[in-house]
């Protein structure tokens, strides 16, 4: 994955045919993936690059919260269409240790290529927790009963049998909303390839005599 | 009946408690809130309005001045313009979505409003019956109805419309 080298017109029209259908590099919400291309990127991208540019002035207006963000900065080889290589050169002006990878190396030959590829993979390996890596959210849910006679031990029973590849069920809390409701506020952490909130949503709405609607509180990436 | 499920989910995505009952009046249905306690409201956009400020939510109804009347003029042109309107209007309201979302993530500001929501409830019929060349037309507005779909709580009713992109179909301009 990658943009090939953003500091280019070319990688910067592979990041623009990206963001053609796409309002963010990851997801549906701005988080540390847009924050980490949007500072590989020298300037503005131009008019005729329309989708970054949208893109890029979107991103802008969150400078402000640019750290408070979800998600983790990764390599700029994990975002982006497969098939591209990132081949972007590290930014002096950039204080962040992630850009120090790719060196103050300029030259595009092949063996620097080369010995990048291997930096991005062992640096990647020695990052991430689990050997492989696997692409993981952690998913903080409201979900809302009827009324206050609604028994929320057995909503959370309910909630808690659902099991879907993927899917790990984490700690629960009741929070009250007023009125005497409360609300199950309950996290889990979900493999974003195998589960999607949609899925979620419709199972647990599903148990209709408990449960009256159901909330994604936050949406963090692992 | 379509103005009701839509006030139904609305209330959902706004985590509203109690939903209301709400009756319709004359024959193009206009959905009506009736209240112990005050005059009735008339119409999708005066209800959804009174369900944002019931809900304690009023950044769905823009942000600064210039995104309050944007959200406004949105709302505004699904009443006019998407509901009701003849198979020949649609290519100019999607025409119209296409080039104003060109450089836009959200119809008003950069943040998720109202207009955004009631817009997707609104033209989804439309997006479902789309080919994929018109989708890739119109590429603004697929993005910004797959995100929106996609986004929290909004889809509730409506069945989710896949978004594939086809690159044999490229986008017409540039």
């Amino acid at each position: 994955m990658g943009f090939g080298d953003l500091k280019t017109p070319g990688g910067l029209k592979v990041l623009n045919d990206f963001l053609a259908d796409k309002s963010y590099i990851e997801g549906w919400v701005p988080s540390q993936a847009d924050v980490a291309v949007f500072d590989a990127i020298p300037s503005a991208p131009s008019t005729v690059q329309c989708h970054a540019l949208r893109w890029y002035n979107h991103i802008k207006s969150f400078q402000n919260q640019k750290g408070s963000l979800p998600g983790v900065k990764k390599p700029l080889g994990q975002y982006g269409p497969s098939g591209v290589e990132d081949n972007t050169a590290a930014d002096s002006k950039d204080d962040d240790d992630d850009m120090d990878l790719f060196g103050s190396d300029d030259e595009e030959d092949a063996e620097a290529e080369r010995l990048k590829e291997e930096r991005i993979a062992a640096y990647a390996a020695k990052k991430s927790k689990k050997p492989t890596l696997i692409a993981k959210s952690s998913i903080l849910l409201d979900v809302k009963p009827w009324d206050d006679e609604t028994d929320m031990a057995k909503l959370e029973e309910c909630v808690r049998s659902i099991s879907m590849d993927g899917l790990l069920w984490g700690q629960s809390k009741l929070v009250p909303v007023g009125y005497g409701i409360k609300k199950l506020q309950i996290g889990c952490v979900v493999e974003d390839d195998k589960v999607g909130t949609d899925q979620l949503e419709e199972q647990i709405t599903a148990f209709e005599d408990y449960v009256q609607s159901m909330d994604v509180a936050a949406f963090n990436k692992i | 009946m379509m103005a009701l499920r839509e006030l139904s989910s609305l209330e959902k995505s706004l985590g509203l408690k109690n939903p209301n009952k709400y009756c319709t009046q004359g024959d193009k249905k206009v959905p009506v809130l009736h209240s112990n306690n005050g005059p009735s409201l008339v119409g999708l956009v005066t209800i959804a309005t009174h369900l944002v400020q019931e809900a304690k939510r009023p950044e769905l109804l823009g942000g600064s001045a210039e995104h309050k009347a944007l959200v406004q003029q949105w709302l505004e042109y699904r009443l006019t313009k998407v509901d009701g309107c003849h198979k020949d209007d649609i290519k100019t309201i999607l025409k119209d979505l296409n080039s104003y979302l060109e450089d836009k993530v959200y119809l008003a500001g950069n943040q998720f409003t109202l207009a955004d929501t009631l817009m997707y409830y609104g033209i989804h019929h439309i997006i479902v019956d789309l080919a994929i060349q018109e989708k890739e037309k119109h590429m603004n507005v697929t993005r910004w109805f797959d995100h929106v779909q996609h986004y929290t709580g909004v889809r509730h009713h409506l069945p989710p419309v896949v978004v594939l992109r086809n690159r044999v179909y490229t986008s017409g301009h540039h």
